[in-house]
């Protein structure tokens, strides 16, 4: 009787998630212009994306994005946190501060560091070229336009990981600190040998999921540059969206998603393989 | 009467009153029609100008207006393709309506065009461009062309005249870099799309109307030489700077302003930006100036290359066809044109054959009238170019605006980039979504 209590979620899964699903996976086999008869190809859309250089640098784009969110947000996201564990003054000051971006519409973000900040006509980047300080719109040079945009994802992103971070930090048993400053730990012994091993379930989890969404990065590309200029801030989820609604290309798009959600994939089967060896000891 | 039965009469007579209209409202055949994005201000012309005169003069129809935004052309793609799209299907070109009109959402207009005389009303061109198969599915809700803004008040200060080639623009615009002038005022932070006004302009003045028609039906490649020389034209004026340093950080409204304030001389961009003449150039003290954009050799000036923002159709699937077409024709009517066109400029430029019935109010810029009116003398003596936007099928069009920045910035060749948007059209045209393309110039 009780596995009636799952029928609703079911149904919702069903619906919202593994019925489109099913239909990506099947329409990456097929011509589909989102309006006329879908038309059967085999892997031909696999095959056109093989040979398409846009999307080899959307997938370059796509690791380099996730070697940054694996490294910098992660780094920023324990110092701070370690900080806060120690400072006691101001800490629920600093907490709201350092959370705040979280909280703001990614849009809002996106077009207050692309109009105020990077802009030389409105921005503050103009005012400094107006100074003489040789400062560059990132945004608008090939080599630097992926990293202007992940300034802006980490600006956004870096508190939200403090957060976690120094929640998960407060949960260290205050027996092994107490011991650790008797035993005459100092400040970095005490991160390396009592704090980073306490919350590493913690650090791994997080780390995981990077991993998936940064494959799944689309929004403030999107706002912000759309992939270019010269599709070099291209990412895989912007070249899904220009195939599905503009290009009219859905079989395409599909095809694209399903290999996102394949990398996806790989990303949750280490996470589900460290939560059961978590859970075995 | 008692002061109880009095107050329940009262009460009922008011909402007798109330309800009747709600009532007569309900027994109207509705009419639907999704919109795109527009602020509040239009949304109010659209009341006053469209909505209510035309219930009210069309009592057993209820036209209904749905604001969807920019993203109107996604959201009504799903919709008729779930049969649940409006009655008053408004696409953002011809393009759309190939693929719509294959898949048999559109009904045809011919019947409609016939009794309602669309076919003397309206320039015969734009009726082509809505033909799919040899039926009529769409007619252009306004048109546009490219051209030339420029500084008035500084061409008059430096005694300088419009050019009209290539070798006068491009002498014109090493002289205004050598003054710290940027040349072509332009910029794409808000609509990357902006990259193809260039790209069109170069194509139709430099490659030529004749060639363009002839490639856009497939009778030449997009690799030949004209289009290799236009583009390699286009690349050489970036290289050179006459975009200014600042291309991709500025939106295309405040790449006007700069020609406003003096700090660029021209502005190559379409009809749509007279509305940004009055919020700049009074208050800057400068007068602007249109023309034709100049044109290359063996080609004849000016060449208006037509664009059409977006279109009507009717949905297959729709319930009151009738009341649907009767809107689309209140929209072409000269009461209408010269109403919205003293409120509202460049985006109601309905393709009307005969502007004589035609009165703009008096705050209308006589620079726009006097555009407008070259427009529509040009193209009726068939004298005119193709935009990109509306007769490149979709995929070739969406490379055609990235593409050309990898051109730009080094990342690929002319002959590279011609060879891509080449394979990618000549997919798309063995598919059929190539748009209509009117008889050859």
């Amino acid at each position: 009787m009780h596995r009636l209590f799952l029928v609703p979620t079911l149904l919702i899964n069903a619906l919202i998630i593994l019925i489109p699903a099913c239909l990506t996976v099947v329409l990456a086999f097929y011509s589909w212009d989102g309006m006329s008869s879908p038309r059967f190809v085999g892997f031909g859309n696999f095959v056109r994306l093989w040979n398409d250089r846009i999307f080899w640098r959307a997938f370059e784009n796509n690791l380099i994005w996730l070697l940054i969110f694996l490294t910098i947000p992660i780094a920023m996201g324990l110092l701070a946190a370690t900080m806060l564990l120690v400072a006691q003054r101001g800490r629920t000051f600093f907490q709201v501060i350092y959370f705040l971006p979280v909280v703001i519409a990614t849009a809002i973000t996106a077009r207050v560091w692309q109009g105020m900040i990077f802009s030389p006509a409105t921005g503050v980047f103009g005012y400094l070229q107006d100074l003489g300080v040789p400062v560059i719109n990132p945004l608008t040079k090939p080599s630097m336009a992926l990293y202007g945009v992940a300034t802006v994802d980490l600006w956004h992103w870096w508190g939200f990981l403090c957060v976690i971070f120094f929640a998960a930090l407060r949960q260290v048993p205050q027996e092994q600190i107490e011991a650790a400053k008797i035993e005459g730990a100092t400040f970095f012994q005490m991160m390396r040998h009592v704090l980073l091993p306490g919350i590493r379930p913690t650090i791994i989890l997080m780390m995981i999921m990077t991993v998936i969404w940064s494959f799944l990065v689309f929004d403030f590309v999107y706002i912000l540059t759309q992939g270019g200029p010269a599709f070099s801030s291209e990412v895989l989820s912007t070249m899904a969206y220009r195939n599905a609604f503009y290009d009219l290309n859905v079989g395409q798009a599909a095809a694209i998603s399903l290999i996102i959600s394949l990398l996806g994939l790989v990303a949750t089967f280490f996470y589900i393989r460290v939560q059961s060896r978590e859970g075995d000891q | 009467m008692k002061r109880r039965s009095m107050i329940r009469g009262t009460t009922s007579a008011l909402m007798l009153s109330m309800v009747a209209p709600m009532a007569m409202a309900q027994d109207a055949a509705p009419i639907t029609w999704w919109y795109e994005q527009a602020n509040p201000e239009a949304q109010g012309y659209l009341q006053t100008i469209l909505m209510d005169p035309f219930n009210a003069a069309n009592p057993g129809q209820n036209l209904t207006i749905d604001y969807r935004g920019n993203e109107l052309d996604k959201q009504l793609r799903v919709a008729m393709l779930s049969g649940e799209g409006p009655d008053i299907v408004y696409t953002p070109g011809p393009a759309y309506v190939a693929s719509m009109a294959q898949a048999g959402q559109l009904l045809a207009l011919d019947d409609y065009a016939a009794s309602l005389g669309w076919k003397d009303s309206l320039l015969p061109v734009f009726l082509a461009m809505g033909t799919y198969d040899g039926k009529l599915y769409a007619l252009p809700k306004t048109y546009e062309t490219l051209g030339m803004f420029y500084n008035k008040t500084m061409f008059a200060e430096h005694g300088w005249t419009p050019p009209t080639t290539i070798a006068e623009l491009e002498a014109l615009a090493d002289t205004m870099l050598a003054e710290g002038i940027i040349p072509m005022a332009a910029g794409n932070a808000d609509w990357r799309g902006a990259n193809e006004h260039y790209v069109s302009l170069v194509l139709n003045s430099i490659a030529g109307p004749d060639n363009v028609a002839a490639a856009l039906r497939g009778e030449i490649p997009w690799t030949s030489e004209p289009f290799v020389k236009a583009i390699d034209t286009l690349n050489s004026w970036w290289q050179k700077g006459y975009f200014g340093p600042d291309y991709f950080s500025l939106t295309g409204e405040q790449s006007f302003a700069l020609v406003a304030t003096g700090e660029a001389g021209m502005a190559p961009t379409g009809t749509w930006r007279f509305e940004s003449i009055n919020p700049y150039f009074p208050d800057a003290g400068t007068e602007p100036g249109f023309v034709g954009f100049p044109s290359g050799e063996g080609v004849p000036y000016p060449i208006y290359a037509l664009g059409v923002g977006s279109t009507f159709s009717i949905a297959a699937t729709s319930k009151n066809p009738d009341g649907a077409a009767a809107v689309i024709d209140y929209v072409f009517s000269p009461e209408f044109y010269s109403a919205m066109n003293t409120v509202w400029q460049g985006e109601w430029n309905m393709p009307l054959r005969d502007l004589s019935g035609v009165t703009l109010g008096e705050g209308v810029l006589p620079l726009y009238s006097e555009a407008m009116a070259n427009l529509a003398a040009a193209v009726n003596e068939n004298q005119y170019g193709y935009t990109t936007w509306t007769f490149l099928p979709p995929a070739t069009n969406t490379y055609l605006i990235s593409g050309i920045e990898e051109v730009w910035l080094g990342s690929i060749t002319t002959q590279d980039y011609l060879a891509a948007l080449d394979a990618q059209f000549q997919q798309e045209l063995a598919e059929g979504k190539v748009p209509a393309v009117p008889a050859s110039n």
